[in-house]
């Protein structure tokens, strides 16, 4: 049972057998043999073990529900616990990058708001129908959108099974119909782990550019005319709305493409290489022999506070190494103790100044 | 064997997750460490509490957890001028960890349902028979047209990310303690079971 050595792992499959039939003397008393080998596995056990009591209360969630239904995801605001405000109090609860408002507020708050005040009995049917019929009503006509703040980054689970996470300062908007999945990146970028479903594409629109995937994971990020797409998993294809004529570009996992008015350029990198593109997720940027004036660029899509090169002969200095995006300072100071460089702080301005001789 | 120990790490301890698990994202330099550096972290907080309660639970896992930090520098098992700098910043930001505790039951149970939502389609269907409508594995195994052993792993599965999702909150669930070659052995046995 300890083939996997992640203590937490083991303590859930204990768990899951514990409280199952069947569960014999022998069981209790090598699950204590496990228990007692190591505190690491105790606390493990301790940690599932609440998560378990603590699902207890979805019960709650569960009455007036006929027997045997799983309620479909996010359909929680139908029930009498949940009203739109304080589901929206909720989510900036769960997270501060949680993303949050268009001017009608929350992009979850304003489905929930018109679900709120839709009769019980069409809740309980709701519950019934086909999730995609479910979505479809729901979200129609435009479908949620979702934002992220400078320096934020926030995931977003699809009612399909997939996940988008969003980088900083970015805005998307959400359909599902049931012949397409589509996502519109109105600003920033996006990384998508997609849903197999052969049935229904995923489509994400960026400008004027399409990518399209079947289940794959991918970014695509608008900068201006240009939509950069990064692929680590799978196959997307890459159209232009305007040039129908013109054939569509494939890529593969490992491919590092650059879509411009021009046309498309595709870069072949090992996957690990394509993956540091993606290090925004979990708040890092990766830098590996950059220049100096590329790196700048990059740490200011997540911060207010603006680094500035303040003389053109550093632009061209490489460097390399993980930062977390958002300490714009932390970065400073170490380009002060290894470079040839001082920093000028005013205001929002960070400026990167030659040192003085 | 003290229950009533367990009983307190749960609460005064594992409610602080998401801050600590914020707070090593925001100050250990390998993100994918973070899972092991938290669970290391337990382990010495409960072993200290076996001889005696701290009268402080949060402060005394923040400060365990940078003790925990500096010690594994000092060691060299990380040499890395990002680490040394922002652990040294780190005094302010312990206290900078955010409310935690939410104000009710009908918060804590809109954050059960987001941690629940955040399931894989198998495995929060597994835990809602099994858990909610206490539904026999045989019978959930029943239902759901598979074998029994499909849905223990299910439910192992489950509870694992379920733990995550409600301790870690949000970090649980973007954390880099799940890399995407998790997701993809996930895949891998999920697809095993078709």
């Amino acid at each position: 049972m300890d083939s996997n050595n992640d203590s937490e792992k083991t303590a859930a499959v204990w768990l899951a057998r514990r409280v199952g039939e069947g569960w014999t003397d022998a069981d209790e008393s090598s699950f204590n043999e496990w228990l007692q080998a190591s505190t690491r596995n105790r606390v493990a056990f301790i940690r599932v073990n609440a998560a378990w009591q603590e699902a207890g209360r979805l019960k709650a969630l569960g009455a007036g529900l006929p027997s045997g239904t799983v309620p479909g995801t996010g359909e929680w605001q139908l029930t009498p616990f949940f009203d739109a405000a304080s589901t929206a109090a909720a989510a900036s609860d769960a997270s501060p990058v949680r993303p949050t408002a268009d001017a009608s507020g929350s992009g979850q708050s304003a489905p929930a708001a018109r679900r709120s005040r839709a009769p019980r009995w069409q809740a309980m049917a709701a519950c019934a129908l086909l999730s995609v019929l479910t979505i479809g009503w729901f979200l129609w006509p435009a479908g949620p959108s979702y934002h992220t703040p400078v320096g934020g980054v926030a995931r977003v689970p699809i009612a399909d099974g997939s996940n988008v996470t969003l980088n900083t300062d970015s805005r998307i908007r959400i359909v599902l119909s049931d012949t397409e999945r589509h996502v519109d990146i109105e600003r920033g970028e996006a990384f998508f782990e997609v849903a197999k479903d052969a049935t229904r594409p995923f489509v994400v629109s960026a400008g004027n550019k399409r990518v399209i995937a079947v289940g794959t994971k991918f970014s695509v990020r608008r900068e201006g005319d240009d939509v950069h797409v990064v692929v680590t998993e799978g196959r997307v294809r890459v159209e232009d709305n305007r040039a129908a004529s013109a054939p569509p570009t494939q890529l593969a996992a490992g491919n590092v493409a650059t879509a411009s008015p021009a046309g498309v350029l595709v870069q072949q990198k090992p996957l690990p290489e394509a993956e540091e593109y993606l290090s925004w997720r979990s708040g890092y940027l990766v830098f590996r022999d950059r220049a100096l004036a590329e790196a700048v660029t990059e740490f200011n899509r997540y911060n207010t506070r603006q680094l500035v090169i303040g003389d053109p002969s550093l632009a061209t200095l490489r460097i390399g190494g993980n930062f977390r995006a958002t300490n714009v300072d932390g970065f400073a100071r170490l380009l002060e103790q290894g470079y040839p460089v001082r920093i000028e702080r005013r205001d929002d301005v960070l400026s990167i100044e030659p040192e003085a001789h | 064997m003290d229950d009533s120990l367990d009983t307190w790490f749960a609460r005064e301890i594992l409610v602080h997750e998401e801050s600590l698990v914020r707070y090593l994202a925001r100050s250990w330099p390998k993100p994918d460490e973070v899972h092991d550096l938290r669970q290391d972290i337990y382990v010495r907080v409960y072993e200290s509490a076996l001889r005696a309660r701290p009268a402080a639970p949060k402060a005394f896992l923040f400060t365990t957890a940078r003790n925990l930090m500096t010690d594994r520098v000092r060691r060299g098992r990380i040499v890395s001028i990002e680490a040394t700098g922002d652990i040294d910043a780190l005094n302010l930001l312990v206290d900078e960890a955010s409310p935690e505790r939410r104000t009710g039951a009908r918060q804590e149970l809109q954050r059960m349902a987001h941690a629940f939502d955040s399931l894989p389609p198998k495995c929060r269907e597994v835990v809602w028979l099994r858990r909610v409508e206490e539904l026999s594995t045989r019978d959930t195994a029943d239902r759901m047209g598979v074998n029994h052993g499909t849905i223990e792993k299910h439910l192992a599965r489950g509870m694992e990310l379920l733990a995550n999702f409600l301790f870690g909150g949000m970090q649980g669930r973007s954390a880099p303690t799940k890399p995407p070659e998790d997701e993809s052995k996930q895949r891998e046995y999920e697809h095993g079971q078709q």
